[in-house]
């Protein structure tokens, strides 16, 4: 008899709904729950072609639709007993898949992806390695031949670790003033990968750079909580304007970088962390439809990826056709340009201590290098 | 004396979950209208002999829930659940502990015992 092995859960509810499992040469299958009962564990499966489960994984494609592909209509039926990580047993039945009266209606869509693999790679990882891990999966239309072009791979790369960096920083930003002059480092946020390539959908882990304090506790995870409040509050498209806004800013524009690059790349992303102490990892993510209904959202608002910054020091570089300007602050030259409508730079003087109100937004480059853009709005004597 | 309408194990509910002290809406489905106490038996109950496969015994003694409704819709698709109808249970102080746990909107839950549910289950047209 015929045996797979359960992979991934793609939807729980009170038991396993909607599951992914692979035979023992690779081939790919979908179960779903058919009761009596939702509490079930009886499932009918049948034969998925890799391409059209990432589709159906991706809120691309109905479940109905999907069972109806069965490779020559074939399907099963299978009792899961035993649980665990044992192999589930296919019975095969006789009349066609169309059929079945326990076919799915048509309006089953994993509008949010997948709920998890079933292998915890980010725990087993944290654990092994006594540190914080990171991991994400990414299913560009290539993935499902376990592969990934390297562009894509090494934008995602860059963008994930912008969206953490920026997560870090508004982290850092909201602790107390004592809290955050005590920390023992500012780029807590630095990632390494450590498993470029683990098994399942293109997944990658990355550990942080900064190992963890004597009492387990990891910078990177202060980052990646804010994160997860990040992918909390874009979880409903209808809303996203209002939840996303204590975020506002170059956090937000992060976010909204990584959602344009996953609806051009046809891929939605799903990750994992935990820290090597925790009892279950963190997960979130975003589909790749999601993805694109929270950018038709997201794309209309202008000031939503801007954040106002007032910086203070000598005037050091004034071009008054071009509006560009430098300013010496404690941390370095900030130069940046006025604003549309913004104030004259007329009557600056060189050598003289200004404060300048400006807008500050995030802008990447082709190859993902990320510069801040300050535009001046208003012009105080400091 | 058991807290919780189930014999829970011991660590249970995870100390992540929270207690419910201010009112909030949940979805979950239920057989009929009204609707029964059955009905919010959970998964180890419904299935005394089996193992669960990924979730833990103490998820497997929680109830599922859905804090959108438009989650709870997608499972009516399901065969097993044609004959379900979805009930929004109004939750408070004292309705127990609750955890996110999976993705969307899903909540695991685990009721006090003297928390009377079906009072608080209005079963949706």
């Amino acid at each position: 008899m015929k045996a797979i092995n359960l992979t991934a859960v793609l939807f729980y509810y009170d038991g396993v709904q909607v599951f992914e499992g692979r035979d023992a040469i690779g081939g790919h299958y979908v179960g779903v729950g058919i009761g009596p009962g939702i509490s079930t564990n009886r499932y009918m499966v049948t034969g998925a072609a890799p391409e059209r489960l990432r589709q159906f994984r991706g809120g691309r494609l109905d479940l109905r639709t999907l069972l109806l592909e069965a490779p020559e209509g074939e399907w099963f039926i299978t009792v899961d007993q035993e649980g665990g990580d044992s192999p589930l047993y296919l019975e095969p039945q006789p009349v066609p898949v169309a059929e079945c009266d326990c076919l799915p209606g048509p309006n089953f869509i994993l509008e949010d992806g997948p709920d998890g693999l079933v292998d915890d790679l980010a725990l087993q990882h944290a654990r092994e390695r006594g540190n914080v891990i990171f991991e994400f999966s990414v299913e560009p239309p290539e993935a499902v031949a376990h592969r990934i072009r390297m562009t894509t791979l090494g934008n995602i790369l860059i963008r994930v670790q912008t969206v953490v960096k920026r997560a870090y920083e508004s982290a850092v930003r909201d602790l107390p003033e004592r809290t955050r002059s005590s920390l023992a480092t500012t780029d807590g946020h630095l990632m390494d990968v450590v498993v470029p390539a683990a098994p399942g959908s293109f997944r990658v882990l990355l550990e942080a750079v900064k190992p963890p304090n004597m009492f387990g506790s990891g910078e990177l995870a202060r980052g990646l909580q804010r994160l997860d409040a990040v992918f909390a509050s874009a979880a409903d498209p209808d809303t996203v304007r209002e939840t996303l806004k204590p975020y506002q800013g170059p956090l937000t524009g992060s976010f909204i970088q990584l959602l344009q690059f996953l609806v051009a790349n046809q891929t939605g992303l799903y990750y994992s962390w935990a820290d090597p102490l925790a009892m279950a990892s963190q997960h979130s993510g975003v589909s790749e439809a999601v993805a694109r209904q929270l950018m038709e959202q997201l794309s209309g608002l202008e000031n939503i990826a801007t954040e106002d910054v007032t910086i203070t020091g000598e005037l050091e570089l004034v071009k008054r056709s071009a509006g560009d300007w430098g300013l010496l602050t404690a941390s370095g030259v900030k130069s940046g340009k006025v604003s549309e409508g913004g104030p004259s730079l007329n009557g600056l003087e060189v050598g003289k201590r200004y404060r300048f109100h400006c807008l500050e937004s995030i802008e990447v480059d082709g190859a993902g290098k990320e510069k801040a853009a300050l535009y001046l709005q208003k012009v105080e004597d400091a | 004396m058991n807290l919780y309408r189930e014999i829970l194990p011991a660590d249970c509910p995870p100390e992540a979950a929270e207690e419910i002290v201010r009112p909030r809406i949940v979805y979950r489905l239920v057989d009929g209208d009204p609707p029964a106490d059955a009905d919010f038996d959970s998964w180890r109950v419904k299935n005394p002999e089996a193992q669960p496969r990924t979730a833990s015994e103490c998820e497997a003694r929680g109830l599922s829930v859905f804090s959108r409704s438009r989650d709870v819709r997608n499972l009516i698709e399901l065969s097993s659940a044609k004959e379900a109808r979805i009930c929004q249970v109004a939750l408070d102080r004292g309705a127990g502990h609750i955890q996110k746990t999976g993705r969307r909107s899903h909540y695991t839950w685990w009721p006090w015992a003297d928390f009377d549910i079906l009072a608080r289950c209005q079963v949706m047209p």
